[in-house]
């Protein structure tokens, strides 16, 4: 068995394509990223080598440690968010006794189609000073409305849901594709031993979709640190850049300043984070895995 | 089945091999195609339509009577479509060999032009600011046209005023400017002022009470399109320049300072201001299109922006609006202040590619092109305030605030630069994002004065 | 899986709940719908959420005119295929030999295929494009195909190991006895079961190439003839304004088909075979 999973040339075949082309067409562009953030670079000229001057510079730049925090925040808001409805629609529509589950599919992922452009105007049209919120809220004779989006401190939370909201859908899909891959019979066995249905879920769904729920980490996680489009059109980054992040701060070095190099610093600093979230999620998942194949192997030894 | 795993790996070897780069591109397109060997029709269309490309390649190159040039420009609004639709239809009489191929410039601050520059993929002219002149000048990648303006008497034909707006700080010519000197005006409503029985402001205090009557009646005083630095920018100039007439160009040029007493008077002046509620709540987050509605609904009484804007703001207010001159500290102040002006000419224009294979040609064609600019903006958008004297005239009387604007540009003896026109880009995009600090209301002057002495270091 | 005969008030809340929550998904579609008849004064001053009356389907018109829809459509169409379909080949193969197969360095293989994830297209783009120009690929609608493969690349083989990573070993212990070689009970056996994730997959991969715009205006902008959908609001954009009706409905048009392939392909994870029933199988 061991042999015949480990085809020398089958390895090589499978892996090769893909490998390929990622070196060729995103792992060299990578290492070139790395190699420019160490000079002057301006996109055009021909590069000095200034050492750590970039790195330097970017460490003493209050603007970094403003996009860190942003980073983190509006990570830690679109994982929460995205997870937690993620998993209960995902739960509600795999309930084939749930009243129009194939609408309510469709519906959830809508606002993934959409461009976002579209879906960052309604939210300005809905957040802005006159907007339909502060509205609803003076209607209401609420004493809540604000500057949404236009606050130093608070527009970054207001972003980063507006984000979340737009692209739970993909952690639904993947979450709803994960739980068609559950066997049935586990919940069935489930019923026998007279679970609730959330129990059931809780003790079943949950941990089986371990795998499925460390790439939804990552994706949110990582597409926190890298999150750029939404402040573009929102805010454009301000008020006074109070909601950089690290692309942000690359894409302003780069194309404002012409300063490739100092951009670039920022971009590597940023890959380098997400680098050591991925690693993280897949240390702490790693125990989580042995319990679930020892849990299966239980189970299967039960039925 | 197995035709299915055969035809995987048949596409493995033939991406292995396209990708080592064995065989031409045409060969590698064509069995690369083959791989989608799973989606027939699709595979069969996209071989078919490659081979449609390089043949209207084959064509572009084979025919020696037509040269195409490749333009890259803005085209979507009247006040960029209009002259180049005229352009392209003059050019057709004066170039009959000579077709343009557009490309639409994105609202993208350069990121596309910057990387096809980076790239080698130049189009042949190009709209430069005065930004891109200054990075492409250092990796040789914008044509010098000293010799073509002089030949085709571009440089006689520039106003006087205008000269320097050819020049690059080298004292090359880079670009053929089409755009004359620009000036920001503080529009407002008049019959929102009426209705409210308010004089316009000529001192800060005045201005105040505008503020307090509109913000009564659920006005808002001055709209701002606060998203955009250019506009944060300009209304701290306009106070800036009420007490040292540089404004922020001394700052860029360096022969002034923040810490100077009129700058941090200023600062403090926007920062009063911006407290007592001139702009709207969400200024800084308010984009272009969104102020403009505002103001030209009635929404808003006064608008910080470009001259440009009085053809748009005539047809959607009429009579109603006017600008005026900046309110000042006190009423010598403002009379004295009349004379200068934020805003101002930039080094900006239509450049060309000097790796283009027909550099010679598009040079022309480039300064032919600013000519037909011109001309269009003079004749069909009634904007005098172009680079170069076209002895045409307007197809209808200019509106009421040009007329007004022309008969002040005489007395008017100082402009300061719109962000574009600035050239060191640390400043630049410093000020205008610490100017929309200020606005926000959450940045104190102090900040912004300190800031931007950090910046300046 | 409801216990029956014991909805509670709960139940009930929790179900009107989903329904609003599906309804404010929806109501974007139909916002964007409405934008596109209207004009940028009733976009942002007098009737930015309602019905637009009068319709102003000369956006539409406008959109048609001003640059050649089919040939963008047909462009992007081709491109997102082609992404589509290389990508999902790839991946399924490399995140097969990852996660199943045994041998030295897969995990290292398996992590650094994962750094493709994490850099903005920004931040690469030069560099992409002179790979792009250095094989020879400028000028053909490949240009734009390998660097969204890369792109999508990092992101479709995560999910895969995720998804192969669930599938019980015994699966193969069984082919092998019956004598399959390693290409048979992939393609027979293991790749049916994930199904779920292909589709998922071919949605998500679709999406992005459909809607890309940056690399594709570097890469294609000065080829008329093969611009991509995206490209299309350029013709909307001023030097200080933009026409936010004419791109609302440069977008529609670029919505449904996007939303007709969601529609197709999520049925298919409905009907796609369970790892449950192949072991019972």
């Amino acid at each position: 068995m061991k042999k015949y999973m480990g085809n020398k040339l089958a390895v090589f075949l499978f892996v090769l394509p893909a490998l390929a082309i990622f070196i060729i067409f995103d792992f060299i562009p990578i290492l070139q990223v790395f190699a420019y953030s160490f000079t002057d670079w301006n996109g055009l000229t021909i590069p000095n080598f200034t050492g750590l001057k970039n790195y330097i510079e970017l460490f003493s730049d209050r603007v970094f440690y403003t996009s860190n925090r942003n980073q983190i925040i509006f990570a830690v808001v679109i994982t929460i968010y995205q997870m937690l409805f993620a998993t209960i629609f995902a739960i509600t529509i795999s309930d084939k006794k749930m009243k129009g589950r194939k609408f309510l599919r469709v519906a959830y992922f809508i606002p993934v189609i959409l461009s976002v452009t579209v879906v960052c105007q309604l939210w300005s049209a809905i957040l802005s000073g006159e907007g339909l919120l502060n509205k609803l809220f003076e209607a209401g004779g609420l004493d809540f409305s604000q500057n949404w989006l236009g606050d130093r401190y608070k527009a970054i939370y207001v972003i980063a849901f507006v984000n979340a909201w737009q692209w739970m859908g993909y952690q639904f899909a993947l979450i709803v594709a994960g739980i068609k891959s559950i066997p049935s019979d586990y919940y069935e066995a489930a019923r026998i031993d007279g679970c609730s249905n959330v129990k059931a879920h809780l003790k079943i769904t949950i941990p089986l979709l371990a795998e499925t729920y460390k790439f939804c980490l990552i994706i949110s996680l990582t597409g926190g640190i890298k999150a750029f489009t939404e402040m573009n059109i929102l805010t454009g980054g301000g008020p006074n850049k109070s909601t950089f992040t690290l692309t942000y701060m690359m894409y302003n070095a780069a194309f404002k300043k012409s300063d490739y190099g100092y951009g670039l610093a920022a971009a590597s600093i940023m890959v380098i984070e997400c680098m050591l979230v991925m690693l993280v999620i897949n240390f702490i998942f790693r125990e989580k895995n042995q319990l679930k194949e020892e849990e299966k192997s239980r189970r299967k030894r039960n039925a | 089945m197995k035709k299915k795993i055969l035809s995987t790996l048949v596409c493995l070897t033939v991406a292995t091999a396209s990708i080592v780069g064995c065989g031409s591109t045409a060969a590698g397109t064509e069995t690369a195609a083959d791989a989608d060997a799973q989606t027939t029709e699709k595979a069969v269309e996209a071989k078919t339509s490659s081979e449609e490309v390089k043949e209207e390649t084959k064509q572009e190159t084979s025919s020696d009577d037509k040269i195409t040039l490749s333009i890259y420009t803005q085209y979507a609004d009247d006040d960029t479509k209009v002259p180049y639709d005229y352009a392209v239809e003059q050019l057709a009489e004066a170039y009959p060999n000579v077709e343009l191929n557009l490309i639409v410039q994105a609202q993208d601050d350069g990121q596309t032009l910057k990387t096809l520059a980076a790239t080698g993929q130049l189009p042949d002219i190009y709209q430069a600011s005065t930004d891109l002149i200054n990075t492409f000048r250092e990796s040789n990648q914008i044509m010098v046209l000293n010799d073509v303006a002089e030949k085709t008497g571009f440089i006689d034909k520039l106003y006087d005023a205008n000269k320097d707006l050819a020049y690059a700080e080298d004292g090359n010519i880079y670009a053929f400017p089409f755009s004359g000197q620009e000036y920001v005006l503080w529009y407002y409503n008049k019959a929102l002022f009426e209705e409210n029985n308010l004089e316009v402001p000529k001192t800060y205090e005045d201005l105040l009470n505008c503020v307090e009557t509109f913000t009564q009646s659920g006005i808002i005083p001055l709209a701002l399109f606060g998203q955009e630095g250019w506009n944060t920018a300009a209304a701290y100039d306009v106070i800036a320049t009420r007490y040292v007439a540089g404004g922020i160009k001394a700052l860029d040029e360096g022969s002034a300072s923040i810490t100077d007493d009129g700058y941090v008077s200023a600062a403090k002046k926007l920062e009063e201001l911006v407290a007592a509620g001139l702009f709207q709540k969400d200024a800084t987050t308010t984009n272009y299109d969104q102020a403009s509605e505002k103001f030209l609904s009635g929404e808003a009484a006064m608008f910080i922006n470009g001259q440009w804007y009085i053809e748009d703001a005539t047809k959607a207010l009429g009579d109603d609006v006017d600008w005026m001159f900046y309110p000042a500290e006190d009423e010598a102040a403002y009379e004295a202040g009349k004379a200068v002006f934020s805003g101002g000419g930039s080094a900006s224009g239509f450049a060309v590619n000097p790796d283009s294979e027909n550099a010679e040609l598009a040079a022309e064609v480039a300064e032919f092109i600013t000519e037909k600019y011109c001309e269009a903006k003079v004749m069909y958008r009634h904007n005098p305030l172009v680079a170069i004297d076209t002895g045409k005239e307007p197809d209808s009387e200019y509106p009421a605030m040009m007329q007004k604007l022309s008969d002040t540009l005489p007395s008017i003896t100082s402009t300061t630069k719109f962000t574009w026109g600035l050239t060191n880009s640390t400043f630049n995009d410093g000020i205008q994002s610490e100017s929309q600090g200020l606005v926000s209301g959450q940045f104190t002057a102090d900040e912004f004065i300190q800031d931007l002495e950090d910046i300046m270091e | 899986m409801h216990n029956e005969g014991k909805k509670t008030a709960l139940h009930y809340i929790f179900v009107a709940f989903c329904w609003i929550y599906a309804a404010f998904s929806l109501y974007p579609l139909i916002w964007m719908l409405f934008y596109s008849f209207k004009t940028n004064q009733e976009i942002f001053v007098t009737n930015p959420f309602g019905f637009p009356w009068p319709l102003h389907y000369e956006n539409y018109i406008t959109a048609w005119t001003k640059y050649d829809v089919p040939l963008y459509f047909l462009n992007s169409l081709l491109v997102s295929v082609g992404t589509v379909v290389i990508t999902i080949i790839c991946a399924l193969l490399f995140s097969y030999a990852t996660s199943r197969m045994v041998w030295k360095l897969k995990t290292f293989t398996r992590l650094f295929l994962g750094l493709g994830m994490f850099i903005p297209v920004q931040a690469i783009m030069i560099p992409v494009v002179k790979v792009v120009q250095r094989f020879g690929l400028m000028g053909t609608r490949w240009s734009l195909i390998f660097p969204y493969i890369a792109i999508n690349l990092a992101f479709a083989c995560m999910v895969y190991y995720g998804f192969f990573k669930g599938i019980p070993m015994e699966l193969e212990e069984a082919a092998c006895m019956d004598g399959a070689n390693i290409y048979q009970t992939f393609f027979l056996i293991i790749e049916p079961l994930v199904r779920p994730a292909t589709v998922t997959l071919v949605i998500y991969i679709f999406l992005n190439a459909w809607n890309e715009f940056i690399l594709a205006n570097v890469v294609v902008g000065s080829i008329p003839s093969l611009k991509t959908l995206p490209l299309g609001v350029l013709f909307f954009q001023g030097e200080f304004t933009t026409d936010w009706g004419g791109m609302g409905a440069t977008m529609v048009i670029a919505s449904f088909p996007a939303i007709i392939v969601y529609s197709i392909f999520s049925e298919q994870v409905e009907s796609a075979m369970t790892i449950g029933g192949a072991v019972k199988g």
